[in-house]
């Protein structure tokens, strides 16, 4: 990446790029001869599997801190006072009967006390998610960057600090969580596993495995049938986190490019992106709910069809 | 934009948000609402309960009332009729007393008109004798002229 000079490809790939971190290996052919944990963008290749996109992580830990302090704080100190509910407490209250009318729509009469604070959970998790792509693009990564650079940069007066921290724009910052096929791919990883534990659990392992073998052809083609109930059951948890990944990252994509549109300096051009920037936004914020929405109700949709004990 | 432990990391802080929702956040939310749901369910039966109770009082109110109005009109009517009766009885025995009395006036008026009409007879006879006496002498006394005396008492 060219240091300084800020093209029109430096500019996207700064903002699609991650803050890696992890361990670089024993890598004779690399020239390092002795491991250890690094954050430095140029070393991402030598991390293999055990890396970590800590800036991802960040924003999401953050982000579910404060769904769970919003939740908390909303409701009054005495649960017991029983005095008509006010302010953000309303708001609380209004999340969960929304989910509770989804659960008990897909869900129906069974009962699993899990199932609507995971679909909250993931609700307002995914949406504050995704509303950090409302922030303007250039925000927090350029902030961030200032600021890493003005607390450990290696070309501060008094020398010293992290080696790969040369100016700000070296140091790379993702805000939107959402837009990191890891995440999406992870919560999505999360309720697949629950998947598996309640198919196991309420129909029994026996049922569950039949299901994945006695159907659709019988019992003479089980091989068949499982390769195909196998697409079939892994293609949900990933159609469900690519989905919520691929409509963000297409709407962060727009906003960087729209945001390019400053790189021209004229003035025309440079309304025009700003009017557009207003557009996509206004448009964004459906994407933003829409997609937190959506990946609640699969989710629940997914457990539901879990927790039916249907007889093939 | 690889796969990396991200994915792992981010399985395990969704798993303990969610138990944490799960466990701290949703239950107690969800009781306080639940229990303000049946409060309010409980509210609304018992102003329909007071509602009906408050009907059913107006009926028996009204039933009493009319009772009370219909005894309080058999009573006047009562005391009406008793009051004409007393009024009657006492008049017709001041009517009674009164002709009583008269009668006995008039009794004692003609006792005492004849008493006097004896006298008066007496009197008379008294004075005739001594004027016959007188005019006659001793020719006529009391006890010869009895019988002539006496009829002419009886005559007067």
């Amino acid at each position: 990446m060219a240091k300084g000079v800020m093209t029109t490809e430096s500019y996207i790939n700064h903002h699609l790029t991650n803050l890696t971190c992890g361990k670089v290996g024993v890598n004779e052919d690399a020239g390092i001869y002795n491991s250890f944990w690094t954050c430095d963008p140029y070393m991402v290749d030598k991390m293999g599997f055990w890396a970590f996109h800590v800036d991802s992580l960040f924003w999401s830990v953050l982000l579910g801190a404060v769904f769970i302090g919003v939740f908390k704080m909303a409701m009054p100190k005495d649960m017991n006072s029983n005095s008509a509910p006010k302010g953000a407490q309303n708001f609380v209250e209004m999340c969960i009967e929304f989910v509770e009318d989804n659960v008990q729509s897909l869900f129906g009469s069974v009962k699993n006390t899990l199932i609507a604070p995971l679909a909250l959970t993931v609700f307002v998790w995914i949406l504050l998610m995704n509303l950090m792509d409302l922030v303007p693009v250039d925000f927090l990564p350029v902030l961030a960057g200032h600021i890493a650079y003005a607390v450990a940069g290696s070309g501060g007066a008094e020398g010293g600090g992290v080696e790969w921290i040369t100016s700000p724009e070296s140091f790379y910052f993702k805000v939107v969580p959402t837009t990191d096929p890891n995440i999406t791919l992870g919560m999505a990883f999360a309720v697949f596993i629950l998947t598996i534990y309640y198919s196991i659990t309420v129909k029994g392992f026996k049922n569950f495995i039949a299901e994945l073998t006695l159907h659709p052809f019988g019992k003479w083609l089980i091989p068949v049938n499982f390769v195909l109930e196998m697409v079939n059951f892994i293609a949900k948890p990933i159609s469900l986190g690519l989905r919520l990944f691929g409509n963000l990252y297409a709407g962060e994509m727009i906003f960087i490019l729209i945001a390019l549109m400053l790189f021209f300096s004229s003035i025309p051009i440079g309304m025009l992106g700003f009017g557009l920037h207003l557009v996509w936004a206004l448009f964004h914020i459906l994407i933003v709910a829409l997609q937190a929405f959506i990946f609640m109700a699969l989710t629940i949709a997914y457990l539901a069809m879990a927790h039916e004990t249907e007889e093939h | 934009m690889n796969i990396n432990a991200t994915l792992l990391a981010q399985a395990v802080v969704m798993i303990v948000f969610v138990a944490i929702c799960w466990k701290y956040i949703y239950p107690p939310i969800l009781a306080v609402m639940q229990e303000r749901e049946k409060k309010i369910a409980d509210g609304l039966e018992a102003a329909k309960k007071a509602d009906d109770s408050l009907e059913e009082a107006k009926l028996a109110f009204d039933k009493e009332l009319n009772q009370a109005k219909s005894e309080a009109a058999e009573i006047l009517d009562k005391a009406n009729a008793r009051a004409s009766q007393i009024v009657k009885d006492a008049s017709s025995k001041a009517e009674v007393e009164a002709e009583k009395i008269m009668s006995s006036a008039s009794i004692a008026i003609e006792n005492e008109t004849n008493k006097a009409k004896e006298e008066l007879r007496q009197q008379m006879s008294d004075i005739i004798i001594d004027t016959t006496q007188k005019i006659l002498g001793d020719e006529i006394s009391k006890e010869k002229h009895e019988d002539i005396l006496k009829k002419a008492a009886e005559e007067l």
